[in-house]
């Protein structure tokens, strides 16, 4: 009997190696393994004001509410942390296929208009034939019309009321947890506070994400400047990163309130050192506007 | 006596590389849908081999291949779900049972025995096939199963435990060609 059970055993080993034979054979018949490209960089194509590499996939459209609450230290208590007063954006934006990203926001701070392109030059990857790179090259521009009356009592041209921010937006996917971004930015205002002021302004934006789980992700984000504004503090921000299925809830505490590009970037007014803090978040959904042709 | 039939054995599995069967074009479509949500992908190009005399096949896919009708869900399927940069690939070891001559045209209702790794998790699985041996010495086997994504260690979250169906339906197209 024992004997059975060994023969058995051989024998249903060698069945065992025979399929590994087939697997082999099976890995030589198709060789080259697919080439593989970051997805999930981060989470958002927003990780809180600043944009990031990522964007929705071709043919996807992507709505994106942003809340920014009163200051923290406005009379928090009466004011409920400044949940009284809000300032809101809503931007749309649709990717006509998965390198281009066109978009329109608006945001009640400075009834600023906005509108802005993002194109992907370069995506990380790893395996496959040929080159790879270890980081994801986006190109982002917008342009920001603020709508607000000027009170300074001068006349003022159409003109004066346009700003554009340009990004070149370098992010890595290092490994599961942990992604990093680095963003040279131009910042142009056609009009600017004193005449000393600088009509461009350089920055560099670092952005970063650690996934605590997989649905949960730290993040913060700030810009150094070259040649602040008088008056004005660098920006930071830090965030909590939450994913339900179709939507990405994006909560976090930042002295930047406008939403804005070149208002965030440039012209923050709040310090974290005084306490000029504010709650805020962003809501994501994504539509499918097109369908893969593989599914149609 | 048994050494001879070790041997014979031995010597079976080795003569066996003659009638092999291959496909490089196998679709898989999966569904994991619920009332609240459609969610399915496909694939066409998962590989697979067949020894008809041995009766063995093997099938293999990647999972960064299937492509869904929502590119977030596709993302989150393979970051959230499958971890597919960990690992990349789902793997069917199976012996084939209820065929009686791999070269008359014919259609058998049989069966698969055999070993499914997902997730990098590796399982016993016994599927239900239908097999057709074609006029050109080709064979056709579909199958129409389930997987239950608890047992390949597949997490799906409270939160979105009625938007994605734990019990994920499988149909396979293959069909193998000899060289």
């Amino acid at each position: 009997m024992r004997k059975q059970v060994l023969a058995f055993l051989a024998l249903s080993s060698l069945g065992l190696w025979a399929q590994d034979d087939l697997l082999a054979e099976l890995n030589a018949m198709a060789p080259e393994a697919p080439k593989q490209f970051a997805f999930a960089t981060f989470k958002g194509t927003k990780l809180v004001n600043g944009s990031t590499v990522e964007m929705p996939g071709a043919g996807v459209g992507q709505f994106i509410v942003g809340h920014r609450f009163g200051a923290l230290n406005d009379k928090p208590l009466y004011n409920l942390f400044g949940m009284d007063v809000a300032q809101i954006r809503f931007e749309y934006s649709y990717n006509p296929v998965a390198w281009l990203n066109v978009g329109l926001g608006r945001s009640s701070g400075s009834k600023t208009y906005d509108g802005f392109t993002k194109v992907r030059l370069l995506h990380q990857s790893k395996g496959g034939k040929g080159l790879n790179s270890p980081v994801s090259v986006v190109w982002y521009s917008s342009m920001t019309l603020t709508t607000v009356p000027f009170t300074d009592g001068f006349d003022h041209f159409f003109t004066d009321r346009l700003a554009y921010a340009h990004q070149l937006m370098v992010a890595s996917k290092l490994n599961d947890k942990v992604s990093v971004q680095v963003a040279p930015t131009l910042v142009h205002f056609n009009l600017v506070p004193l005449a000393s002021d600088r009509n461009d302004q350089l920055g560099l934006g670092f952005s970063g994400r650690y996934k605590l789980t997989q649905r949960m992700a730290l993040t913060a984000e700030t810009m150094f400047r070259q040649t602040p504004f008088a008056g004005t503090h660098m920006p930071l921000s830090i965030g909590l990163d939450l994913e339900t299925g179709g939507h990405v809830f994006q909560f976090h505490v930042t002295n930047a309130r406008s939403m804005a590009d070149p208002q965030w970037m440039m012209q923050t007014p709040g310090s974290w050192a005084n306490g000029d803090l504010f709650l805020g978040f962003n809501i994501s959904r994504v539509f499918t506007h097109v369908k893969p042709k593989e599914l149609r | 006596m048994k050494k001879i039939f070790a041997l014979a054995a031995l010597g079976l599995s080795l003569m066996a590389s003659a009638q092999k069967l291959t496909s490089k074009d196998t679709q898989v479509h999966i569904n994991a849908s619920t009332p609240v949500e459609d969610i399915d992908a496909v694939l066409n190009n998962a590989v697979g081999i067949l020894n008809t005399e041995t009766n063995e096949a093997v099938w293999q896919l990647q999972i960064q291949s299937f492509t869904f009708k929502r590119a977030l869900m596709q993302e989150h399927f393979n970051e959230n779900y499958m971890e597919s940069t960990k690992f990349p690939k789902a793997t069917l070891r199976a012996k084939i049972g209820g065929v009686t001559d791999w070269n008359k045209p014919a259609t058998y209702k049989g069966g698969i025995k055999g070993q499914m790794e997902i997730h990098g998790v590796n399982k016993d699985v016994s599927i239900p096939v239908t097999i057709t041996v074609n006029k050109d010495g080709s064979v056709s086997i579909e199958s129409e199963f389930s997987v239950r994504t608890a047992d390949y260690g597949i997490e799906i979250p409270r939160l979105v435990v009625s938007k994605v169906a734990e019990v994920v339906k499988v149909t396979v197209k293959s069909t193998l060609k000899g060289a």
